[in-house]
């Protein structure tokens, strides 16, 4: 009994801490789009609803949503009728991307772009197949100029240092 | 009569100077975007969006133009020299990269160029003669219509373009929701804003595109670790006569089914590539070279690309409601302008509506004249390395939605929707029709509302109003078809499943007889 547990056990594909029965690209997506319905439903209760003939400005956002959970829960339905289709998900890249972005716009806010530039470059391409910081401070001086040539040549304002 | 002299009317004001000018920048810099990995007509577009603010509305919509038609030759040219398509450009893959393989490049390249101006042109034709019939029927027109018809958009855009009518309208209404987010405009309140100070004018649109289709698609090449070899063939442009002979038939045959394709709701760029390749297929005089690189198996569909491109603006400019996500966006872009599109356009702003008309046609010379003979060192872009494109990429993401409001916050919002698109990618749902939905949302909730403020809250006005009753009677019947399609695709699936296991069991057996009976 133990040993076929174990055999069971290791069978399983664990994702987000779902067994393989849950890994299902439609399932999943089903979920995913009960919960944004849930999300923006129970957001347009603290909005007033008013009635069909005088509407708040809750009810149109309360009916949309209703129409998407009616399709998220067919959807749920159908996931249990067609084949399955594992999730495919890697949550490395985006997240290396977003801390890249994000960088960009708090350094940018506090410090200025230039440092913004350089963080976003040396960030962003960790994501890449192959590191070079040489490479990388060659990128960020040609996006500075090009950052400069937008300031001075196109007349967007950008938070550079420098004479204005 | 009266059309051409109202073409030559918007003639005089699309050829000044300045306004060629900014026609061959937008082109040019459309085809150079429109070539990069990751970017499509979508993305090249929202990313060139801020280039158009500092200039005046004629001006900036004619370099929009120019910009749009340049990411779909950009396309096309990715796809012919590369095998790289985006979805706007999937069929000239096939025989266009057939004829990379036999190095006819250049043919090909030229083939797809002119065969756009021909499809351009004849979609102008049709566009100038249909928008303003089209445009007094959209009189008739009450808000529970335009409910009815915008409904109706959702359906066909998310049937046609996604091919899973759950998946595409699930995210046209997710679309609908983030459209609403920020101050409703009948009674002031602030809606899922969270106090973000950022949100109170809604979501940008710069950031949603360039989320969902900018930052997830750049995501999902680094996924990918695809390594591209860069084209290094050698282009010879200029035609033989004999080969040139060949375009036409083929474009013309193209640009009817194109122009006919675009105006039907849903009905875009891909779908009307797929019909004109098709048709080819059918009715060629060379139909049995089609599939391995023949001269018509790109001219066709280039033209009825271009074309339906072209007529797609048709019910975007005469009733003001887009069809499909690029002509959405071509929408939102012309709003941050200060013009709304529909039948007052072509009245109160003439020389805007034909102005527009006439710089898409000489957008499509500029692509004839620049970007057909500039290819070759357009395609150089490509000897760089994605780990050096993408972080040039990222910024110019980043300085694109900053330039909109000069505010950094905006980065986070741009940041935010790329992480969405790409769950939403992950989970095999398109962005595209989410993008019909956040233009249109407001629209629909304008509308819905005041077509029930006029019935008193009754519904029985969607089924009354001959319009709106017949759009909603075709909703009905499609799915019904779709669910009974499903439901006997899925008995006769199990019946299958049932039927099949006792063959599969016996056939093994019946293959060893033989094989036992000749070893002794």
């Amino acid at each position: 009994m133990v040993t076929r547990e174990v055999v069971a056990n290791n069978e399983k594909v664990t994702l987000f801490g779902f067994d393989h029965d849950m890994n299902d690209q439609n399932l999943l997506k089903g979920l995913l789009l009960a919960a944004v319905a849930l999300a923006f439903g129970l957001g347009a209760f603290r909005y007033p609803i008013g009635e069909f003939s005088r509407a708040g400005p809750g009810l149109f956002p309360l009916v949309i949503s209703g129409i998407l959970m009616v399709i998220a829960i067919v959807s749920i339905v159908r996931s249990r009728f067609v084949e399955r289709v594992p999730l495919d998900f890697s949550i490395r890249n985006i997240v290396i991307i977003m801390v890249a972005l994000c960088g960009f716009a708090l350094v940018s806010q506090y410090i200025n772009m230039v440092l913004g530039i350089a963080f976003m470059v040396f960030v962003s391409t960790i994501a890449g197949d192959s590191y070079s910081w040489q490479r990388n401070l060659k990128i960020s001086v040609a996006l500075i100029a090009v950052a400069y040539a937008f300031h001075y040549l196109l007349g967007l304002n950008l938070p550079l240092p420098g004479p204005y | 009569m009266e059309t051409l002299q109202n073409l030559a009317f918007g003639f005089e004001h699309a050829l000044t100077l300045h306004n060629l000018m900014y026609c061959a920048i937008g082109c040019s810099v459309g085809t150079l975007v429109g070539l990069l990995p990751g970017l499509g007509p979508l993305a090249t577009i929202s990313l060139l969006l801020p280039l158009t603010y500092s200039i005046s509305t004629t001006g900036a919509l004619i370099m929009l133009a120019g910009i749009y038609y340049g990411a779909q030759y950009g396309d096309s040219v990715s796809a012919i020299t590369m095998k790289m398509p985006h979805a706007s450009s999937i069929v000239a893959c096939i025989d266009g990269y057939q004829m990379t393989l036999k190095g006819k490049t250049g043919l090909a390249l030229f083939t797809a160029g002119v065969s756009s101006f021909i499809g351009g042109t004849v979609a102008i034709v049709v566009l100038a003669w249909l928008a303003p019939t089209l445009g007094e029927v959209a009189f008739k027109f009450g808000p529970a219509d335009y409910c009815a018809l915008m409904m109706f958009g959702f359906l066909c855009v998310s049937f046609v373009t996604t091919g899973s009518l759950l998946n595409g309208f699930a995210m046209c209404m997710i679309g609908v929701l983030l459209g609403l987010v920020g101050t409703d405009v009948n009674s002031g309140m602030a809606r899922y804003t969270f106090d973000l100070p950022n949100l109170a004018d809604g979501v940008s649109l710069v950031s949603l595109a360039l989320g969902c289709f900018g930052i997830a698609e750049i995501t999902k090449n680094l996924d990918a670790h695809e390594q591209r070899s860069p084209f290094n063939g050698t282009i010879k442009l200029m035609p033989t006569w004999p080969e040139f002979k060949r375009i036409f038939p083929s474009a013309l045959r193209g640009s009817a089914v194109g122009s006919f394709i675009g105006i039907l709701p849903g009905g875009g760029a891909a779908i009307a590539q797929f019909a004109a390749y098709a048709l080819d297929k059918k009715v060629s005089k060379y139909k049995d070279e089609i599939g391995s690189g023949a001269i018509e198996g790109v001219a066709g569909q280039a033209a009825a690309d271009e074309a339906a491109a072209r007529t797609s603006f048709i019910p975007l400019m005469s009733i003001g409601i887009p069809e499909n996500a690029v002509t959405a966006l071509m929408l939102g872009a012309f709003i941050i302008k200060g013009i709304q599109p529909g039948p007052n356009m072509i009245a109160s702003h003439p020389e805007l509506f034909w102005g527009l008309v006439a710089s898409m046609w000489v957008g499509n010379v500029f692509l004839l004249v620049l970007n057909v003979p500039l290819v070759r060192y357009l395609l150089s872009i490509f000897k760089i390395p994605y780990n050096v494109l993408f972080p040039a990429i990222l910024f110019f993401c980043c300085i694109g939605t900053y330039s909109i409001n000069n505010n950094l916050d905006d980065i986070y919002t741009t940041a935010i929707f790329g992480l969405i698109g790409y769950v939403f990618m992950r989970f095999g749902l398109d962005a595209a029709p989410l993008m019909l939905g956040f233009i249109l949302g407001p629209m629909l909730e304008e509308n819905f509302r005041r077509t029930l403020l006029l019935s008193r809250g009754s519904f029985e006005i969607f089924v009354e109003r001959p319009i709106s009753g017949t759009l909603l009677g075709l909703i009905a019947l499609f799915i019904t078809w779709q669910v009974l399609a499903f439901y006997f695709k899925a008995r006769a699936k199990r019946r299958e499943a049932a039927l099949t296991p006792p063959p599969l069991a016996i056939a093994p057996l019946a293959d060893r007889v033989p094989e036992s009976g000749s070893a002794p």
